[in-house]
């Protein structure tokens, strides 16, 4: 500690150079954020749905399959599960704009009790029930689109044939890392219309069977009933808790998250060559110097302590300004509206702003470990005959 | 001006400093090089660059060939359509298409959502360049399937002569590996249609049509019955449009990738400039030198400035030729309209390599720019005293 002011002087004799290689590792750093996060939000929002309680059922056959409206109550009243409601993507335009935000089709009557970290006010809850044809928006979306209780909300079938004409009837909130820009309406409208206008073709498809099970039931149990129950029919199902159905979204990105990683390495890679060369030059520049240290009676220790201080402190200020000035600004500016859709929330989690701050004092250490060696080899006498 | 070799010399002299530059300024290269070729990759196996005169039929409001279809019966009678191109030994250009997209494990044991096309074969004349690579075509109604070489063996058992399990009930053989052009196609196992109708218990639907008109003039003729009769009522797009379409997808990725890289880029610049005003301050009693032989403050800022640009192109060469080794590498990523996975060949086109070496260059120039112009401000005498 008693030798920070040395190092710190060390640092500000060429202000050049020092900014130089923090703004390179910051900029850097603040980059491999955005890129970690893309693949790290995924996982952080499925690690805070353990222990939700919740399960979703779908089809073993994917997305595209069906799963028959009657597994909705036939699951649900199996016991321990508390509440049980259909999940069916909807996927419509709306004004035009295709799949600006998701669409579910639910059970208005269930869904507050599955979903329980989605706030709605008690009236507006009631309104959604009593309207067949009402929704429920959730608050980022009604701020970003000026979208009031009463307002209509038509939405365009694409997958469906039925185009739903749509009113607000509440506003839910939700926490940070959950979608706060989701349209929720009744499943049992879309069916009505499409048996109605529409033959019946599409009917009765619940998509996922979205449910609430009692607290302290073993979902893995569950979901092993569920698919023991169906494994016979002409319609099987593939039950995981809700965290594990979040994950496997991730897994789609497939070899994507594997370049990403790829990139990011490079990058650190990259980072320890830019500031091991400028710490490498400093010392070329202070040989002179080190020297003297010696020759007053500094141990190799002690210059080795320096000179590693000295890289690791510079790094260090590029990671504060990238990876956690990186997490302060998106914290603080929300991009999801701008990304047309493809990213419905997006934040820097803490452990990735942390890990990037990590990140950039090994990057310090590991750059300045051979200039420090040199430095602590270096000869006296050699050193004060050497002309820079 | 001041000759070159003083430049390379000077290189080779501080080689550690040099070396540690170019293998810095080399990843940021690779790196933008894998990023550019990523996005540029997915946009071509997106898209399929079909025949003008090609038309995909969906059902009205779908926007994808995979949001569900419509009744059979639409579809036979389309053969009969005025217009239509027809193939002097498989008949009418007409291709019945029924799609299943079931969640299959890739090699590596990840999940992902497959598309599995059931076609006529007629369909085959509708892509592009289709051609069998290995095996054969398959034969109708024997269970067969035909796999995208680019895709074979990134799923289980899906290398020619395995037998691919789909669900509890369906599987095919693995009797040929086909190529189609680079675009969409690329990304699907096909079999026959019937073979698919009757495994999912899906008789009497379709998913999609494809149809060639003879003409120009057909072509609008096609899309106007198919739009406006009553018999029909479908979505008529030519495939330039839908496929236009489907690629639009990727212009977030796209600008994504290019504002990464141009960062990346900035970063790298910042190193580059470091590594100059250290070769330039360690210089000054040469500089000063130099400039009482005569040499000009132009010639001195040119010099420098080379120097950085010679130090950022090695990089940049050295970055380029770290991607030959992908250049032959297919991957699997998810296409985010349809949630389905695509298999992407990495793209490293001139644009691609011309891009990511301006972008050295950039580094070299910028960078260099403000060490050189102290170069050049230095007082001879004073830089002539100095240690």
């Amino acid at each position: 500690m008693k030798y920070l002011g040395y190092v710190l002087r060390n640092i500000s004799r060429n202000p050049v150079r020092s900014l130089l290689t923090i703004g390179s590792i910051s900029v850097s750093l603040f980059l491999m954020m955005i890129m970690l996060s893309f693949l790290s939000v995924n996982s952080e929002v499925s690690d805070s749905l353990k222990g939700s309680n919740r399960i979703i059922a779908m089809s073993s056959q994917g997305f595209a399959a069906q799963v028959p409206i009657r597994f909705v109550d036939e699951v649900g009243s199996m016991e321990g599960v508390t509440a049980a409601s259909p999940l069916s993507w909807y996927g419509g335009k709306y004004q035009e704009q295709e799949m600006p935000f998701a669409q579910f089709g639910i059970y208005p009557e269930k869904i507050f009790d599955i979903w329980d970290e989605l706030t709605i006010p008690e009236d507006q809850k009631k309104a959604f029930i009593d309207d067949p044809a009402g929704c429920v928006i959730g608050f980022k979306m009604a701020e970003e689109r000026n979208i009031k209780i009463g307002d209509p909300m038509p939405l365009k079938g694409t997958i469906y044939p039925f185009d739903l004409n749509l009113t607000v009837r509440g506003i839910y909130k939700s926490p940070p890392d959950r979608d706060g820009r989701m349209c929720i309406f009744n499943w049992r409208f879309l069916e009505e219309g499409l048996k109605k206008d529409f033959q019946g073709r599409q009917a009765g498809n619940a998509g996922t069977v979205f449910l609430k099970i009692k607290s302290g039931t073993d979902p893995a149990q569950v979901c092993q009933k569920i698919d023991a129950s169906t494994i016979n029919s002409d319609t099987p199902t593939r039950t995981q808790t809700e965290d594990a159905f979040v994950a496997q979204f991730a897994e789609l990105w497939g070899d994507m998250r594997l370049m990403i990683s790829a990139v990011g390495l490079a990058v650190v890679v990259s980072l320890i060559f830019v500031s091991g060369n400028a710490m490498a030059m400093a010392m070329r520049e202070r040989t002179t110097e080190i020297a003297i240290l010696k020759a007053i009676g500094f141990t190799n220790g002690k210059v080795l302590g320096m000179v590693l201080s000295e890289a690791v402190f510079v790094s260090t200020i590029g990671g504060m300004i990238g990876a956690l000035g990186c997490k302060l600004l998106f914290d603080v500016f929300d991009i999801s509206p701008y990304t047309a859709g493809a990213l419905p929330f997006f934040f820097i989690p803490t452990k990735t702003a942390l890990l990037g701050f990590g990140t950039s004092i090994l990057i310090g250490f590991l750059s300045g470990l051979l200039p420090a060696f040199a430095a602590a080899r270096l000869g006296v006498i050699q050193g004060l005959r050497k002309v820079v | 001006m001041v000759p070159i070799k003083y430049n390379t010399r000077n290189l080779w002299v501080r080689r550690g400093t040099t070396l540690m530059t170019v293998a810095g300024t080399a990843l940021i290269v690779w790196s933008s090089c894998i990023l550019f070729s990523m996005v540029e990759g997915l946009q071509q196996s997106l898209d399929v660059s079909g025949d003008p005169l090609d038309l995909i039929i969906l059902r009205k409001g779908s926007t994808n060939e995979t949001d569900g279809g419509f009744e059979l019966d639409k579809a036979d009678t389309m053969v009969t359509l005025k217009g239509v191109a027809t193939d002097p030994k498989l008949g009418p250009l007409v291709s019945r298409e029924l799609l299943n997209i079931p969640v299959m494990e890739r090699a590596n044991g990840s999940r992902t959502n497959l598309i599995i096309r059931g076609l006529d074969p007629v369909g085959r004349l509708l892509r592009r360049d289709f051609q069998i690579v290995a095996g054969r075509d398959l034969e109708l109604g024997k269970g067969e399937a035909i796999v995208s070489e680019r895709l074979a063996g990134r799923f289980k058992n899906s290398n020619l002569g395995d037998t691919l399990k789909v669900g509890e009930k369906e599987s095919y053989r693995v009797v040929g590996l086909f190529r189609a052009g680079g675009g969409s196609a690329e990304s699907e196992i096909w079999v026959d249609r019937k073979d698919l109708e009757r495994n999912l218990s899906r008789e009497g639907s379709v998913s999609s049509v494809q149809i060639r008109a003879a003409g120009p003039t057909d072509f609008e003729s096609i899309k106007t019955v198919i739009t406006d009769d009553a018999q029909y009522r479908l979505l008529a797009l030519g495939e330039r449009e839908y496929y236009a379409k489907q690629t639009q997808s990727t212009t977030f990725l796209k600008v994504f990738g290019f504002v990464i890289a141009v960062f990346l880029t900035i970063g790298a610049m910042f190193a580059a400039a470091n590594t100059m005003f250290g070769a330039v301050a360690s210089r000054t009693r040469e500089i000063g030198t130099m400039r009482a032989l005569g040499f000009s403050k132009s010639s001195i800022l040119f010099c420098f400035l080379g120097e950085s640009v010679i130090l950022c192109s090695i990089g940049g060469i050295v970055g380029l030729l770290a991607t030959l080794p992908l250049q032959a590498l297919s991957f699997g990523t998810v296409n985010s309209n349809t949630f389905t996975e695509i298999t992407v060949n990495f793209a490293f086109g001139p644009l691609v390599m011309i891009v990511a070496f301006s972008m050295t260059l950039a580094m070299g120039v910028l960078g260099g720019f403000l060490p050189a112009w102290k170069a050049t401000d230095k007082d001879i005498i004073a830089s002539l005293r100095e240690l």
